[in-house]
Formats: C-alpha cells, sequence, structure tokens
C-alpha cells in the first residue's frame, strides 16, 4: 500500500488495473473519459493486460462488456449521464443475464438543456434495474468499491452487476490523498473469476431465449432475492477488504452512521457532499445543535434493518441531489418507505451544478430545524430573474 | 444458506417438436459419398443444423432437414443432389 495524490478517475482506472480486468468497452463520455483515456496508457505503457475495444456508442460499449464476461473474464466500463440512459436497455439486459460486470457512473446531470456538471439524477434512474448500486463520498471510496464489486458480483449469492457512482468533477477530477494498494494485496482478496455459466463452443448452452410467464416471473424473483443476500455478501466482502487490502475504511456496514447516536436530528445525504454535510454537523454541534449525519453508500440492495435502526426516533432530514418529477427526491421517497410513521422531511438542491459546500448545508439544517417546511427547494442563493420563453401558441 | 432462489435465463439447445419437419418438404439432400471431399462447407452453412459429420462422412437428419438446398449450393464438390421428394 501506498500514498498517492491522485484524482477520483484515476483511483478508479487503478482499481480497474489492480482487479486484472481482462476486457474494458469504452466510450468517452465526460466526466468519466479521462478513466478510460488513463487505462488506454497504462495499456500503452504494457502495464495493463486488458483487450480495449473501442466502440460507437454507450449501449455497444455495454453490450461488448457483457459479452466479454459472458465469455467468462472480469469486464468493466464507465459512463455518465446521456451516455448511462443510452445504455439503458443493455444495463437491464446484463441484470437479467445474471452476469458479473462492473462499472463506474461518474454522475451529472441530464439534458435537455445540455449541462455537464454533477448530480444524481442518472445514477438514481437505474434503480429498479437490478444492479447492485453503490455511491462513493470520495476518490478513496470509489476506488475500494471498485475493487470490492468483482468479489461481490462474483459470488455465488449474489451473481449481479455492480455499478459505483461517483460525483463527476467533484470526486472525478479533484486530486485527494489516496492509499493504492499493492498488487499482491488485491490479489490475494479477490478470487478467480465465478460467474453462474459460460459461453463454451464444447458445452452449448442458449442466452436471451424466450421465457414463458411463470419462468419469467421466477428469474424475477431470483433477481430479488439476490439482492436481498448480497448485503451479507457486502459487508463480508467490506471486513475483509479493510483486513486485507486498506485497513483505514469503514466497510463493516453498508452506510454510515455520523454522530447520530445521541442526535435529535437526522440528515440522510449521498455522495460527495456527505463531507460537506458532516463538517457542517461539526458547527451546528458547537452550538449545541445535537444533529447527525446518516450517508447512504448502497442505494440496491436497499439497507432497511441499517436504516431503521440509525433513524427511528429521530427527526430525518433528506437531501436529494436528483428528483423524481411528480414525487419528488428519490432517497427520500426510500427513507419514508422504510420509516413510514417517522418524522421525515425532504429537500431536493444541487442540481446541474449547484453548488452546495458546508455553508449552504448549515443554512439547509437550521431552516430545517427551525421551520420544518418549505424548503423542498433549496437555492443557496437569490435566484435572478430567468428569461426562459413562455408559450407560443400556434394558430 | 440455501442458493436454491439462485435461477439463471439460459437453456440448453435440444430438438423439440417445433422444428420438425413434417411432410412439407418438397426436396431433400442427397449426399453422393464418392464426390465428397469432407471439408464441412455443408455443415457449417446449414442454417438447421441437420447435417450430421462422422468419421468424415456427410449425413443429413431429415427429421429437421427443410429442403432449402443451401448446402448443395454451397459444396464445392457437387456432392449434395437435391431430389424430388415424391
Ligand atoms: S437442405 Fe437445407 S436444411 Fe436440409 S441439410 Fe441442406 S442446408 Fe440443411
Ligand atoms: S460441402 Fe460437400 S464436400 Fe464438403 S463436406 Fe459437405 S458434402 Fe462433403
Amino acid at each position: 500500500m501506498m500514498e498517492k495524490v491522485i484524482s477520483g478517475n484515476d483511483a478508479v482506472a487503478l482499481a480497474v488495473k489492480l482487479s486484472r480486468v481482462k476486457v474494458t468497452g469504452i466510450y468517452p463520455i465526460t466526466p468519466q473519459t479521462y478513466i478510460i483515456e488513463s487505462l488506454s496508457e497504462m495499456k500503452d505503457r504494457g502495464e495493463l493486460e486488458t483487450e480495449i475495444i473501442r466502440v460507437e456508442s454507450e449501449h455497444s460499449a455495454m453490450a461488448a462488456t457483457f459479452g466479454a464476461a459472458a465469455a467468462g473474464v472480469r469486464a468493466y466500463t464507465a459512463t455518465a449521464s446521456q451516455g448511462l440512459l443510452y445504455m439503458h436497455e443493455m444495463v437491464w439486459w446484463v441484470a437479467g443475464s445474471r452476469i458479473p460486470v462492473v462499472m463506474t457512473v461518474g454522475t451529472r446531470a441530464v439534458g435537455p438543456p445540455w449541462n455537464i456538471w454533477n448530480e444524481h439524477t442518472d445514477f438514481m434512474s437505474e434503480r429498479d434495474s437490478g444492479w447492485i448500486m453503490a455511491f462513493a463520498s470520495t476518490p478513496q471510496e470509489a476506488m475500494d468499491l471498485s475493487i470490492m464489486a468483482f468479489r461481490i458480483t462474483e459470488d455465488e449469492r449474489v451473481f449481479l452487476p455492480m455499478m459505483v457512482g461517483m460525483d463527476g468533477f467533484i470526486l472525478s477530477h479533484t486530486k485527494t490523498r489516496v492509499y493504492v494498494p499493492s498488487q499482491e494485496e488485491v490479489d490475494s482478496y479477490l478470487p478467480p473469476r465465478r460467474q453462474p455459466y459460460v459461453l463454451d463452443p464444447e458445452d452449448p448452452i442458449a442466452m436471451g431465449n424466450m421465457f414463458s410467464p411463470e419462468d419469467y416471473m421466477k428469474l424475477r424473483e431470483s433477481i430479488h432475492r439476490a439482492q436481498i443476500a448480497s448485503k451479507e455478501v457486502i459487508v463480508e466482502a467490506g471486513k475483509e477488504y479493510m483486513k486485507r487490502v486498506v485497513p483505514i475504511g469503514s466497510y463493516s456496514t453498508l452506510n454510515e452512521s455520523y454522530k447520530l447516536e445521541d442526535a435529535d436530528y437526522a440528515v440522510v445525504v449521498m455522495g460527495a457532499w456527505s463531507l460537506d454535510a458532516m463538517q457542517a454537523v461539526d458547527e451546528l454541534r458547537k452550538e449545541w445543535l445535537k444533529v447527525g449525519v446518516y450517508r447512504i453508500r448502497f442505494v440496491r440492495p436497499w439497507a432497511e434493518e441499517e436504516v431503521v435502526k440509525a433513524l427511528k426516533d429521530k427527526s430525518v432530514l433528506v437531501l436529494d441531489r436528483s428528483v423524481s418529477f411528480g414525487r419528488g427526491g428519490q432517497l427520500y421517497t426510500e427513507v419514508k418507505a422504510s420509516l413510514p410513521d417517522a418524522d421525515i422531511k425532504g429537500v431536493i438542491t444541487g442540481l446541474g451544478g449547484v453548488s452546495i459546500g458546508k455553508n449552504e448545508m448549515k443554512a439547509i439544517i437550521r431552516k430545517f430545524v427551525e421551520r420544518p417546511q418549505g424548503i423542498e427547494w433549496f437555492y443557496p442563493k437569490e435566484v435572478g430573474k430567468i428569461e426562459l420563453r413562455s408559450p407560443r401558441y400556434i394558430k | 444458506m440455501s442458493l436454491n432462489y439462485q435461477l439463471f435465463p439460459i437453456s440448453k439447445p435440444a430438438k423439440g417438436a417445433g422444428g420438425k419437419t413434417g411432410n412439407w418438404r418438397i426436396v431433400r439432400p442427397l449426399v453422393h459419398e464418392d464426390k465428397c471431399v469432407g471439408c464441412k462447407a455443408c455443415y457449417i452453412w446449414c442454417p438447421e443444423g441437420t447435417i450430421i459429420i462422422k468419421d468424415g462422412k456427410v449425413a443429413v437428419d431429415y427429421e429437421y432437414c427443410k429442403g432449402c438446398g443451401v448446402c448443395s449450393n454451397v459444396c464445392p464438390a457437387k456432392a449434395i443432389e437435391m431430389v424430388s421428394e415424391s
């Protein structure tokens, strides 16, 4: 293990290398482009034994990655925003096929209007696809979760693909201190590739067939049960990771609590701004406000028991960096479903790169404590008059 | 922990009633073994997978052969003749 000052994209590229990924389907899209550029450079320098397949779209990137994984090797790809949406069909196809694949999503707003800044809408739109979905809060965690992902997805109790979300630019492009494990440490952690079935001319199978209604429904139930079973696998993989690979993490639970034990108020967040929330909480605690942070690390599987245990008997504020139009924040809906009788409020903010730091977090939390309604959409600054076109009627 | 919840969407290819030819085929491929050079072109191109090659010899599974004539067309040695079923 050694320390390096690198970006989230660098950290993920190193994770891919250390996990001995054999095939990478690549297509560039901001803000993940640097990951695949970095992998290509490593390959050019002879440091990486990965077959890199350049394709013409994200749909094909996932298709190529899926094909390679079905043929029996570790396969990886990365995407963001419109790219993930374009890939959507294949995302479902991979999970439905139960083939382990790992993907990074450098999260970014979805157009129109065109916007390359960060939010979580792209990532959250895949919640129902059957993938295991983790979200990092630091470049370190992006790397750790990406390595763990191979172990989790290839466990016989799981056999589902996994995506790791990472805030675009905020994590993907910001350099910070990261502990990078050695090849030997990762080798001792990741077992040889395992998967439920493999393309083999000597033992032919048919994939992608038509299934009768009852068989189809049974397969759906199987994905659901594998998701539930993965909770135990994730905890095992996390503990083992801390033992063998990077000892500084906090992976013995799916999600993470910060100063929640004695708190009256809990702020639920996911991703890079969790750290801003923790700083805000530190300062608010000096003003004797008993508030803590609950950080969602896994959206799927949903850590029902952990969430209930951490948040029951508290006033809860859920911050969403994405929106389900006509419904509200997705995290809000998830938390509310776990604690139907609790006092839970939700705020949507930080969309399309609207900057939310420690001071904005403090303002949001203060407002929540003093006046727990009417802040569903939070704008940190005065919003100027926006000149957008009004409706035009065609005669 | 029991893994009996784990199901995977694959199947083993097998012969089924669905692909059987019945009595609607009007021509069938007849292999002239003396002309066959064993190149396996017919085996590769048959769209139904009904050419069987065993010990270099070519046979046709007439239960499933649809009589399309692809094998006859691709045979470089003109070893497969399409003959009338009647
Ligand atoms: S006639 Fe058509 S179906 Fe029959 S063996 Fe030849 S190629 Fe196959
Ligand atoms: S294509 Fe003709 S020569 Fe070649 S194996 Fe078939 S029957 Fe024989």
